[in-house]
């Protein structure tokens, strides 16, 4: 997926102002930055739920603009961070949402065997049958994530899937995302505000600010004390464990 | 597939009460030598029923879908207050005798397209301008309203006192008011809704899941929900032209199907809110008829009724609203 020049505009403020990048496929990259830096925003475009403003966003050779948004619903899967469903659902019907795409309402052999499947690899079969709001936060995010594997997309977004998680569900998640990409071959771009968390289990990261990009880059290349103090504009101290640079900021 | 199975009895047993209830209002109490006399009176008023049940029903459940929130109801769209101020200037202006006020095929008609028009401009307009925001149709519906309304007291305040007299008459929901070419005109609308509408509502169980994960599993999310509140604003101006200011009632048919129902999934909902309104309006019409003699109004049974279920709704729903 290629970005070129994307802009978003809100009244006269550019929020997101010519950014252009390219996702590194079967990677995990993860787009970091203070509040209101346009990670989001971008994020959004470049999975066609809001309109932008200017830019294109080439995807396998043609623009999102261009895709069938049903065919698109069977390459790229976007999680925004609210998903307050007000309807009483079970894990095992939302998941079988993700099959939508390919099968309509009707739900073939093949899909319940794919449904069943993603609710497995994310552990969730002893409670399939529950409804999602008798759930924790953890595990309803897990079953949000089972829904997106469900949809079997090669391009899988999120935004802040760790969200409103506690450290071990939140870790959780993170180790989900690298399987995600290490076992299943997907490529995940993923909102993150917990910069730890970018550093330890992306393989890229994109920095933003005031709605420019201001790094790009492997981990290494990004996470540097430099850098962070100045996107951040907060002093940091870059530390190696385990191999991977982690930042602690005071 | 427990739930699946017991949903379907559900939905058997609910058909059977609407058959028994029918079969009673339409039977009972007849004096065998007007026989034909009476099947005439009450036939039509059966079917005019049974279509404003479907008609307030459906449009309920899927407006409700349409905005996430179980306890709005599709009066918010204004169409009452707009039939109350079409029905009012008409008498205003032409008079209580008009031709325009006593045939009712043609006071029908004037209704459907009055209100047909004003939901393509204002609904249809307006979701597109505001691009696709649900919540300003909802405030629009609710000034129009209140617009509506004003109009109206303005006009009846300074209108005739006799002609007022009549008019509230005609203001009040009643199923007496309608003539055969007016149920089968409104039974190939409401098939040519239902056709044109067939591919949006096969989407409204992904729709209920929210704007983001309905575009997400590639559903055109602004188009199905402009074209289904079209639809639903269409449903509920039939149902209000035939029988009058109604609509209230989608709130309290809704949330007992989905209390009933507990699913998703649409075909349940809507099939059930359908029959449960048949139920309400067969028994409500013939206590009516039978037991009050004519001296009270379906209005005020529903509206009665309504009221109090709502605000069951409203405190039982007290955490999370």
């Amino acid at each position: 997926m290629q970005v070129t020049n994307l802009t978003k505009i809100y009244g006269k403020k550019s929020v997101v102002d010519d950014v252009s990048f390219e996702i590194p496929k079967g990677k995990v990259t993860s787009m970091i930055g203070p509040n209101g830096a346009g990670k989001s925003t971008v994020l959004n475009m470049i999975s066609r739920l809001i309109a932008r403003d200017g830019g294109n966003v080439d995807f396998k050779g043609k623009d999102i603009a261009q895709w069938k948004s049903r065919e698109l619903s069977k390459k790229l899967a976007i999680l925004t961070q609210t998903n307050n469903i007000s309807m009483k659902l079970t894990v095992k019907e939302l998941v079988t949402f993700g099959r939508f795409p390919y099968s309509g309402s009707r739900v073939t052999q093949e899909d319940v065997k794919i449904i069943d499947e993603a609710i497995e690899y994310m552990e969730l079969t002893e409670m399939e049958n529950r409804f999602l709001d008798e759930l924790s936060g953890g595990q309803r995010q897990r079953a949000y994530i089972a829904m997106v594997i469900a949809q079997d997309t090669e391009y899988i977004l999120l935004d802040e899937p760790t969200n409103n998680l506690d450290i071990y569900h939140a870790t959780n998640m993170m180790k989900i995302v690298r399987r995600l990409c290490d076992e299943l071959g997907k490529t995940i771009v993923l909102v993150l505000h917990e910069l730890n968390y970018a550093a330890f289990y992306s393989d890229y990261i994109c920095a933003f600010s005031n709605g420019e990009i201001a790094k790009f880059g492997t981990v290494e290349e990004v996470m540097t004390k430099e850098n962070l103090s100045e996107i951040y504009n907060v002093d940091f101290e870059v530390l190696e464990i385990n191999g991977k640079p982690l930042s602690v900021y005071y | 597939m427990l739930a699946v199975k017991s949903n379907r009895s559900k939905i058997i047993i609910l058909a059977g009460i609407v058959i028994i209830a029918s079969l009673f209002y339409q039977f009972s109490g007849i004096d065998i030598a007007y026989f034909s006399y009476a099947m005439s009176i009450r036939t039509p008023k059966l079917i005019v029923m049974l279509i404003t049940a479907f008609c307030i029903g459906s449009a309920s459940v899927i407006f409700q879908s349409i905005i996430q929130n179980t306890i709005v109801t599709p009066c918010l769209l204004g169409m009452n207050s707009l039939y109350i101020l079409v029905h009012t200037a008409t008498v205003f202006i032409l008079g209580s005798t008009s031709f325009l006020v006593t045939n009712k095929t043609l006071s029908f008609s004037i209704d459907l397209v009055v209100m047909g028009f004003a939901s393509m401009l204002i609904y249809g307009y307006l979701f597109k301008k505001t691009k696709g925001n649900v919540l300003y149709i909802l405030l629009a519906g609710t000034v129009m309203s209140t617009f509506f309304s004003s109009v109206t007291s303005t006009l009846q305040r300074i209108m005739d006192p006799n002609e007022y007299d009549t008019l509230q008459n005609a203001l009040l929901a009643s199923f007496h008011k309608v003539n055969s070419s007016i149920i089968g005109f409104s039974i190939v609308l409401i098939a040519l809704i239902l056709l044109l509408l067939r591919k949006e509502l096969a989407l409204l169980n992904v729709l209920t899941l929210g704007k983001n994960h309905a575009i997400n599993l590639g559903v055109n999310y602004d188009r199905s929900v402009r074209r289904l509140l079209l639809g639903v604003t269409l449903l509920i101006a039939i149902a209000t032209a035939m029988v009058g200011p109604i609509s209230f009632l989608g709130l309290i048919i809704a949330n007992l199907s989905r209390q009933l129902f507990k699913t998703y999934r649409h075909s349940y909902l809507i099939f059930g809110s359908t029959l449960i309104g048949m139920v309400v309006l067969i028994i409500g019409q013939g206590l009516i008829e039978r037991v009050f003699s004519f001296s009270v109004n379906i209005s005020v049974f529903i509206n009665v009724g309504g009221g109090i279920y709502f605000l069951y709704l409203l405190l039982r729903n007290r955490g999370n609203v």
